[in-house]
């Protein structure tokens, strides 16, 4: 009898165990990006300004801004804060050559993305902003002559666009710099009135 | 009477240590299969190929927690559907992890897309160093034969061809980048007869 009893005992202790295990997986990965999400937007914000458009050094072995990043890609990133204003984007496209851009949170996820391909009549414009910002937007527009942007809401006031092109022989790389310099990623006010 | 309460406060110390144990048998025990999965590096959303795996979904939002979270931990700014897609490889198509005395050989199909990119890194993500200063392959780079076929070699010496130099390192894996590829639904079901194989050869 009182062997079952510390058998129950330590079934129930084991399953106590399991439970706390479970629970605190769970957590963990829930918790970890949040947690690099700050280291990450740290570090990006450490070499380029909100509102600016920044060219990252090419990855060296002993050094890279962004693991795992693709040598042949000339890499830039604009952070944001759209607490101080929306953020727009704009790009005139060379045909036919590559340029990539995603819309990330500060944790890196993607809530919008499109390359070159999306360009329409050689041009890119796109705003980012908060959706009490695309109210005032919206409520502004003239509806004779729709505007062009493509208005993307971001999930949370900070984050960063990442613009890649791609030097397809490593002699292009000051080409695929010049294609990224001619992108422009600006702060702008949206009347609050 | 004085027996009696000391026993009491031996059983509620035994609950508590009890508790204590299994709190941080818990704890500790969650910690490290987080560790685990994260440092494996397979989500439920990852595809395999031969020796490729993708994860088709890693840049949207529609994420899962895990590869959320290994992709967090490597620090990677996975592609985004509409950008293109990634592949890894850590060893050859027999299923043997890469040895850098050996010589290996790319080949076959590479699915459809705009560009690729084959790039040879740490299995950290950095950059491995070489003399040749060739960190990988482009779609325009590689030499191609007459119907179009291609072999990538990589060895730790130069070899004629499209030569991927493997550097001084311990190990290495191999990314493969499709911009703008065919594949980007995410239901892609991926045949190892559609991406390139890598067979060893000699050994030092």
């Amino acid at each position: 009898m009182i062997q079952i009893d510390r058998l129950l005992a330590a079934l129930l202790w084991l399953l106590g165990v399991l439970a706390i295990a479970g629970i605190t997986h769970i957590v963990a990965v829930f918790a970890l990006p949040e947690i690099v999400a700050k280291d990450t937007f740290a570090r990006i914000s450490e070499l380029a300004k909100p509102g600016r458009l920044t060219i990252l050094p090419p990855p060296r072995p002993d050094k890279q801004v962004m693991p795992f990043a693709d040598p042949a890609m000339v890499q830039s990133v604009c952070p944001f804060d759209l607490s101080q204003g929306s953020l727009r984007l704009h790009a005139d496209i060379e045909v036919g050559r590559l340029l990539t851009f995603s819309f990330r949170t500060s944790a890196g996820q993607v809530f919008y993305s499109m390359t070159d391909l999306a360009a329409q009549q050689g041009k890119i414009d796109a705003i980012v902003l908060t959706a009490a910002q695309l109210e005032i937007v919206e409520a502004e527009d003239d509806e004779d002559d729709p505007s062009q942007d493509l208005r993307l809401v971001a999930p949370e006031p900070q984050g960063f666009v990442i613009v890649s092109a791609l030097a397809l022989y490593p002699g292009d790389r000051a080409d695929a710099e010049e294609r990224i310099k001619s992108v422009v990623c600006a702060v702008e006010q949206v009347a609050q009135d | 009477m004085a027996i009696a309460r000391k026993r009491g406060y031996s059983a509620h110390a035994t609950i508590l240590g009890k508790f204590l144990s299994a709190g941080c048998l818990g704890v500790f025990l969650g910690l490290f299969v987080t560790f685990v999965v994260v440092e494996r590096g397979k989500g439920f959303g990852a595809i395999a190929a031969g020796p490729w795996t993708g994860w088709p979904r890693s840049g949207t939002s529609d994420t899962d927690p895990y590869t959320r979270a290994i992709l967090a931990y490597s620090g990677e700014m996975s592609l985004s559907e509409s950008e293109g897609m990634s592949f890894v490889a850590h060893g050859d198509s027999n299923g043997a992890e890469f040895d850098p005395a050996c010589d290996y050989a790319l080949k076959g199909e590479i699915p459809s897309a705009r560009y690729w990119t084959l790039t040879l890194l740490s299995p950290a993500g950095a950059p491995i160093g070489n003399t040749a200063g060739r960190p990988g392959f482009t779609s325009s780079e590689v030499l191609r034969a007459s119907d179009g076929q291609f072999e990538i070699t990589l060895s730790r010496h130069a070899r004629p061809g499209n030569w991927l130099p493997i550097g001084d390192t311990s190990k290495f894996i191999l990314v493969l980048r499709l911009y703008d590829s065919a594949l980007d639904a995410p239901a892609t079901a991926l045949d190892a007869a559609n991406m390139p194989v890598l067979v060893r050869s000699r050994c030092e």
